[in-house]
């Protein structure tokens, strides 16, 4: 148990600082206007003052109470985020053939233990699956292999 | 009586649309793959819909909608699956079955359950899809009448709603709201057509992608989270055989009552924002619980524990669409995820679409009671194989939904940048969830924010700049007075609770 409750602390934190980003920003960037004939900033300023208002009222009650914290699954953050990261990357280049075996193996990594046999046989089924459906059955122009070079 | 024989003539407008082999087959593949996800815990209707949202572009609008809509019923069937076989809820909404549902399959009556349930929900479901029949075209006749004032305040009042009654801190789901509205306002302003919050990208100028914010935050975010918690678990299958799922007489007798009252109260809480099923299939156990004769059977495998909360479930997904269809606010995220099916195919949600596309409404109505009864059938014989696949492990099946995220979104547009959004808003998502911040405010106010300030803007226009104007009109008054009243209760319960705490932890 920690003596703040940090959780809350961090969430007020974070919405005070996009709230106050988002008003500076569109004041610096944007026409306000007027009431009667709001500008592009208007609302969003609006907004901004809104987000940093509950952003206040939810990290000032945390400091005079106890709170917990969630264990953070880095692993599987991690190697969730990387996967979608290497697709990302590699459809354009490679294809959506490789970009999807890049995928299955780097999400299979948030296990705590490596399973060949399952990660190889999906790296040879899912891609044949996602070929037939969206390939073949749904026609989408989607380049299945490709090379760079 | 001119009414009768004008839903005569919508009934039979909307089964010709229903009716057609395209439609008919987008509604199976909808209720189909509904049941699929209910029954898989750790996959939601909101991630499922978000998933197959992109393939919804490549078709017509009313077959887009009558296979999301399908999902989303479909769920509700196959969730009780999990919950009473397994003891882990396969949706939300489905959890209130756990507490009955599996005490009957440890006492070797996991079949009836089964098959009950599924009758209750078919009940349920029938009475909502009568009454959003019969009120929302009247619904939407009333709402023809509005200007830019009383839209701005309905919003208002659905936003707060939506994110004060769900669940967990009122403050937070408000500040999420606000949040998704301000995501909302990324791009092109649409009286100025000057670029917002886009730092120079091209492909934000048209906005955050709605299915990239979906499926980052209910897809993504909700694999890492699951990865490492959600495993498969030993079963006894012959509880399920259909010999096994035969009810007694008894049975039937007690559920009759339970069900009647679990299609009226769901009914009645799935056309509020904010109460949805979920909140509707508690409130149903609750009072069957209440008026029980012997109240200390429930939790031990007493089938009205299960037939209310299912028939009210069932009953809050049809009556969800009367408000989002007849006025054009959706009451939770999933409904948002309609909306903005409708809105990217270029269709005004409003009052006036049942008048300017009576088959677009039509035919999702008669497609509901088409999708119910493709369910029983789905459920009742084929419960063997949704068991089954109870039993796939996880770590089978996050790579492939990751693999149709991915590719789901990047079909959209053609365009990586979608994928890296995908990555973001996953990220966004899990941090949300570690700091118990709700996601399904952020989505609906990401959908309404554009809407709200279109009509703000416009209602000032028109007004001069007179903000009184929203108090001076009666509707608008009630609604906001009712928001009002809503956070005010709201903030007084919280502040109860805390008293009642720390006078418990004095004493």
């Amino acid at each position: 148990m920690l003596k703040l409750d940090l959780r809350d602390i961090a969430c007020g934190v974070l919405l005070v600082a996009t709230g106050l980003f988002i008003a500076i920003y569109a004041s610096a960037s944007l026409d306000v206007g007027t009431i009667q004939r709001m500008g592009p900033g208007m609302f969003p300023i609006a907004v901004g003052v809104l987000l940093i208002g509950f952003g206040t009222a939810i990290a000032i009650p945390a400091f005079f109470r106890a709170g917990t914290f969630d264990q953070v699954e880095w692993r599987s953050t991690a190697a969730v985020l990387a996967s979608l990261i290497a697709f990302a990357a590699m459809i354009r280049p490679f294809g959506l053939i490789p970009a999807t075996i890049a995928l299955i193996t780097i999400s299979a990594l948030a296990e705590p233990k490596f399973r060949l046999i399952s990660t190889l046989a999906m790296c040879l089924c899912l891609p044949m699956l996602a070929y037939l459906i969206f390939g073949l059955g749904l026609g989408l122009p989607l380049t299945m292999f490709a090379v760079p070079f | 009586m001119d009414m009768l024989s004008n839903l005569a003539g919508n009934i039979s407008l909307g089964l010709s649309t229903a009716l057609t082999a395209t439609n008919l087959f987008y509604c199976f593949i909808g209720v189909l793959l509904g049941t699929v996800v209910g029954v898989i815990p750790g996959i939601g209707a909101l991630a499922a819909i978000s998933m197959l949202f992109p393939i919804t572009f490549h078709l017509d609008p009313t077959s887009a909608l009558i296979m999301l809509a399908g999902i989303w019923y479909g769920t509700s069937y196959g969730g009780n699956t999990a919950s009473i076989l397994l003891n882990i809820p396969g949706t939300p909404a489905n959890a209130v079955a756990c507490l009955d549902g599996y005490p009957m399959t440890l006492q070797g009556r996991g079949g009836v359950a089964l098959l009950m349930t599924t009758g209750a929900s078919f009940i349920g479901g029938s009475v909502g899809i009568i009454l959003m029949m019969l009120f929302a075209p009247v619904i939407a006749g009333y709402a023809l009448s509005f200007s830019s004032t009383e839209y701005f305040a309905l919003m208002v009042l659905g936003l707060v709603a939506a994110s004060t009654i769900s669940d967990g801190s009122t403050l937070k789901g408000l500040a999420m709201v606000v949040l998704g509205i301000a995501v909302g306002t990324v791009g092109m302003d649409l009286y100025t057509g000057q670029a917002r919050f886009t730092f120079g990208v091209l492909a934000l100028s048209d906005g955050v992608n709605l299915v990239a914010l979906a499926m980052g935050l209910f897809g993504v975010a909700e694999i890492i989270a699951s990865i490492r918690h959600v495993n498969a678990r030993g079963l006894d299958r012959s509880t399920v055989s259909l010999k096994a799922m035969k009810p007694t007489r008894d049975d039937i007798q007690r559920s009759a009552g339970p069900v009647a009252r679990g299609s009226a109260l769901g009914s009645f809480f799935g056309t509020l924002p904010g109460t949805g099923p979920a909140v509707a299939a508690f409130l149903a156990y609750a009072i069957e619980k209440r008026i029980a004769k012997q109240p200390e059977r429930f939790g031990k495998g007493a089938i009205e524990g299960i037939m209310a909360p299912e028939s009210a479930n069932n009953a809050a997904d049809q009556t969800s669409f009367i408000p989002t269809m007849a006025l054009g606010i959706p009451g939770s995220a999933t409904m948002a995820l309609m909306l903005g099916a409708l809105i990217i195919h270029g269709i005004t949600p409003g009052p006036q679409l049942m008048t300017q596309q009576p088959d677009l409404f039509w035919g999702l109505v008669m497609s509901f009671w088409i999708g119910n009864v493709l369910l029983v059938v789905l459920n009742v014989p084929l419960i063997g194989v949704w068991v089954r696949l109870l039993l796939v492990p996880y770590h089978l099946l996050y790579p492939a939904v990751l693999m149709f995220i991915g590719i789901g979104v990047y079909t959209v547009n053609n365009n990586p940048f979608d994928i890296w959004m995908v990555t973001l808003f996953g990220a966004l998502g899990y941090l949300m969830r570690l700091l118990k911040l709700p996601a399904a405010p952020l989505l609906l106010g990401f959908v309404l924010g554009p809407l709200m300030e279109e009509h703000f803007r416009r209602a000032m226009l028109v007004a001069r700049g007179d903000l009184l104007v929203f108090i001076e009109r009666p509707i608008s008054a009630t609604v906001l007075a009712l928001t009002v009243a809503l956070i005010v209760w709201n903030a007084l319960s919280a502040l109860r609770r805390r008293f009642n705490r720390e006078a418990l932890s004095n004493a």
